[in-house]
Order: C-alpha cells, then structure tokens, then sequence
C-alpha cells in the first residue's frame, strides 16, 4: 500500500492561509467581551484614580514582563529591525530586491525623514555599516525566500497601524503589524497576522502574536484567522489560530503590563 | 445642538447610520451664500487663502511647512487607485496603485506639473522610496474599498474632494470625501481618516459637510456626514441639519480670523 502525505505548503503565506474551504465563520461576537474584560481590569488596577499621563502599551511592552527600564535592544539590532521591515514593506508591493541594505535605507529615508536611529546609521564607520549590510542582505534572502510572492488578490498590506483607547484615554493600546493579508468582507474569517522579528522566536513571540490579534479585534470587531510569527534570524514561523481563549489571555496579559506600569507610576 | 454621533467602526454600525440618515436633506439658499461671502470678505487677506476641516481642527493655528512623504502622498495616490478599482473592477489594488503612480510619473516628465506638486516629488524620488509609497498607497486603497464593499446601499467614487471658491473673498474651501452613499434620495459622505479622532473632529466633519453643501449646484446639503477612523476602529457622524450646517460656516470663518491674526502677528 502506497501512503501519500498531504502536501506541504510552498511558502510562509500558503502556510497561513491555510484551505479556504474549511475556514470558520468571522467570530464577531468576542469583541465586546473583551473590551468589558480589559475596561473591569483596568478599573480594578486604577480604581478612579488617573495617570498623569496615558498609559501606552505597545507590542515591545511584552519583551519583558514585568516591564523593565531599558528594554530596548541594541542601536543595531533596532536599525536592523527597521530595514528588514521596509524591505517586507518593498516585497509586499511585488518590487524586485536586487541591494537589499541600499534599497532598504533609502527607502527608510524616504519614509521617515530623519530621526536619532537614522542619524546613528550615518555615523556609523565603513566596517560596522559593511558588517550590518551584509547581515540585512542575509535575513532579507530568509525573508523573501520564505514568504515567496504575495498576488495581489490576498490583498497584502504591510505596517498597518492601529490604536486603541479604553479607560476614557488613560490607556492606549498601539500596534503595528508587519503584514496582514486577507480581509474581512467575506463574513468568514480570512484575515492573517504576521509578526516578522530580526530575533529568534521566543516566549514574547507568543506574546507578540497574541497581542495583535487581540488589537486587530478591537479595532475591527472582528477576530482574525491566524495570528504568527516570522524570524528572519532562523527562518522559524509560528502560527496559532484565534479563538476566544487566545484573545481572553492576550487581554489578561495586557492587564498585567498596565499593573506593572500603573505601580512603577 | 448638534448632531454628532459616536459608534463603533463595523459595517453593520456604517449601515445603521445610512439607513438611519434624515430623510430631507436642508438646502443652502443664494442669501446662505451671500451671507458667508460677505462675512469672509470682511476678513481681509493680501492673499489667496484656503480653508478644509485639518484647518479648522487645528483652529487656524499656522500649518508646519508640507513636505510630501509616504504618509502624505497616500490619499491622493489611494484616492486615485480606488477610482481604477470602480472602474475596472478586475484591476487588484496593487496595480491600480502601479498606474496612478506611472500616470504621476508622465505628468512629471511631459512638463505638465508645478514645482512642489505630488508629481514632481514622485519624479525626484528614489525607487524604494516609490515602493514604499505604494505600499501607503495600498494600505490606503485596501481600507477605504473594505468600508465600501460593507456598504448595503449604492455608492460612488468621487472624482475629486469638493472645492467652494467664495466669491470676491480671495477664499477657497476644501472638503474631503472618499465615498458618497445615496439613500432614499439623498447623499452621505464617508470620509476616512488617518489616526484616531480627537476633541477637535467634530467641528472638522461639521466643516466637510459645509464645503460640500456649498458645493453642490443647488446647495443642497448631504444627509449626513460619517467620518471613519479604521485604525482606531471608530466612526463618527454629522447630520446635514441647518444647524450644523451653521456651525460648520461659523468654524470656517472663525479660522480664517485666527489665521490672518497669526499672519498679522508674524508680520508685525
């Protein structure tokens, strides 16, 4: 007898996208929940007490937890970071990458002007801008190889930002996710999440995917398909698919951050 | 009083604020316009002033200088692509996008631009700058065709934002549009925004619902206005009552009072 194995998907988005024809109705129904959920907890944190100013939770809020002082990661590791995203933000639009590094600083450039990591890109010395050249080169070939095209009728779209206010302001949950194909017309649930890291995935990788599906049903009142996450550093990818007990957890896990950060107030 | 209304951003809220627009639309009369004409007239300016909602929401404090960017070229770049899409509805986003910015492009080389003008900044741009300009461009498209394709009634794309050139007064008024809904006879506008809204958009969409009764041939105002915030996943609404009407023309006067005492201030 001759077994054959369900064929695997040809690239990161295949993957995400998964059969069409096995995909659940949109969960509209969870948005409210949550919302209550977060407004409660955040009313148990603060009682009527008001920050002097917002509370901003952001995906890098969830690097840590419980938040420490300096997060952030290194100079280079961020502006390595930035260009991997303008380059996903390139082959997002079907432009071809011959200079990865060249082709992803001018485009920075373009888009942001100028500000202290751009101004740290131009004062960096001809070894150490070779050295990050070449390591953007390397995680943009991850990359393009792994997401392989994006046709157009998946509706692509790159760096889509959302924010959310709840407590009457006093918290402002903000996020940007790296790509999102897919759209939520069709009244089933076809829109994909993607996260795409410079780092290995780690625990907050989880966090980071949790916490965009949950903004995105905020936003749009409307869960999405699949949340995931996509490392360039060792080309892993994982995917969950959203339910209810995924975003109820995300929530928890964002009441956590603003109880770090309303006692550290 | 008005009329503003605050609700969630999902189709089934978009529709109920259709379907629940005033049925009879008010209408601007020659003595409506007479009357806003002479009250700008009497705000004097040595040059010719233009006045949209972002004006009157930053209540005609002085604009920092413009530079076009990724985020600024992406309305009239997705505005245009979103027309192809209507259009040709085979067309996918991404292209229509591709040929707005080709279009742009040939405008720039045949000579037929001005300098500081959308096009020749695409001209002088570099090509990942272009790309990432699509990308906006796209992000764009994609929102506000998601907004139209809930729509339960029909609607249309317009072919500009509504211009209202008042007369003698040296004044030009912009309102922007990215859909226009007919139901039961009237119109409403859908705009929709970048950001999440503040204490200021109301009088912003008050102003847009204005511009665009003036601008219509026989004044006649929409029923309503909705102002759309996707990435804050709001939506707020105007009626077209002469109400608001009244105190969108009031906030369009007033911020052109506020911006030629900043002009006489820095003068001065």
């Amino acid at each position: 007898m001759t077994t054959l194995l369900p064929p695997s998907p040809a690239n990161v988005v295949d993957a995400l996208r998964g059969d069409r024809a096995v995909r659940p109705l949109a969960n509209t129904t969870s948005a409210a929940g949550l919302r209550a959920q977060l407004e409660d907890g955040i009313y148990t944190i603060m009682g009527k007490q008001n920050p002097s100013a917002p509370l901003v939770i952001r995906a890098s809020s969830f690097r840590h937890v419980p938040p420490v002082t300096d997060a952030s990661p290194s100079a280079l590791g961020r502006i390595r970071g930035v260009l991997i995203t303008q380059l996903l933000r390139l082959h997002c639009v079907g432009e071809d990458i011959d200079h990865a590094f060249d082709e992803a600083v001018d485009a920075w450039r373009g888009d942001v002007g100028t500000n202290d990591l751009v101004g740290r890109l131009e004062q960096m010395d001809d070894d150490e801008r070779a050295r990050l050249a070449t390591d953007v080169t390397a995680h943009c070939v991850t990359m393009t190889r792994a997401l392989g095209s994006l046709p157009s009728r998946w509706m692509p779209r790159s760096a889509v930002r959302a924010s959310q206010r709840l407590a009457a302001g006093n918290v402002v949950l903000r996020d940007v996710v790296d790509l999102m194909i897919g759209t939520n017309v069709a009244g089933r649930s076809s829109v994909v999440l993607l996260d795409v890291t410079t780092s290995p995935l780690a625990e907050n990788a989880e966090r980071t995917m949790r916490y965009h599906a949950l903004v995105e049903t905020l936003r749009t009142s409307i869960a999405p398909l699949r949340t995931s996450a996509f490392s360039t550093a060792t080309g892993e990818l994982w995917a969950s698919d959203v339910d209810h007990e995924l975003l109820a957890r995300s929530a928890d896990e964002v009441l956590e951050v603003i109880n770090e950060l309303w006692k550290g107030q | 009083m008005t009329t503003l209304t605050h609700r969630r951003n999902t189709s089934g809220q978009l529709n109920e604020l259709i379907i629940t627009s005033p049925p009879e639309p008010v209408s601007l009369t020659d003595d409506h316009r007479l009357s806003l004409a002479s009250r700008f007239r009497a705000v004097t300016s040595t040059e010719h002033r233009r006045i949209d909602a972002w004006a009157v929401e930053q209540a005609g404090r002085p604009a920092t200088s413009f530079r076009w960017s990724p985020a600024t070229a992406r309305r009239v770049l997705g505005n245009a692509a979103l027309r192809r899409v209507a259009r040709e509805p085979s067309t996918s986003i991404t292209n229509a996008v591709r040929e707005e910015l080709d279009d742009q492009l040939l405008r720039a080389a045949s000579g037929r631009t001005r300098a500081g003008s959308l096009a020749s900044w695409l001209a002088r741009s570099r090509h990942p700058v272009l790309a990432v300009v699509s990308a906006e461009a796209v992000n764009w498209t994609t929102q506000v065709l998601e907004v139209a394709q809930g729509l339960s009634a029909p609607y249309e794309v317009p072919a500009s934002d509504a211009y209202y050139d008042v007369a003698t007064a040296r004044t030009t008024l912009r309102g922007r549009r990215e859909l226009v809904v007919a139901h039961d006879g009237a119109r409403i506008i859908v705009r929709v925004r970048s950001g999440a809204p503040g204490k200021s958009s109301g009088p912003g969409l008050r102003a847009d619902l204005t511009i665009d009764a003036l601008a219509h041939h026989d004044g006649v105002a929409p029923s309503r206005i909705i102002g759309l915030w996707p990435e804050a996943g709001v939506a707020l609404s105007v009626d077209g009552t002469m109400a608001d009407l009244r105190a969108g023309a009031r906030d369009l006067v007033r911020t052109a009072v506020v911006q030629r005492r900043s002009r006489l201030a820095t003068a001065a």
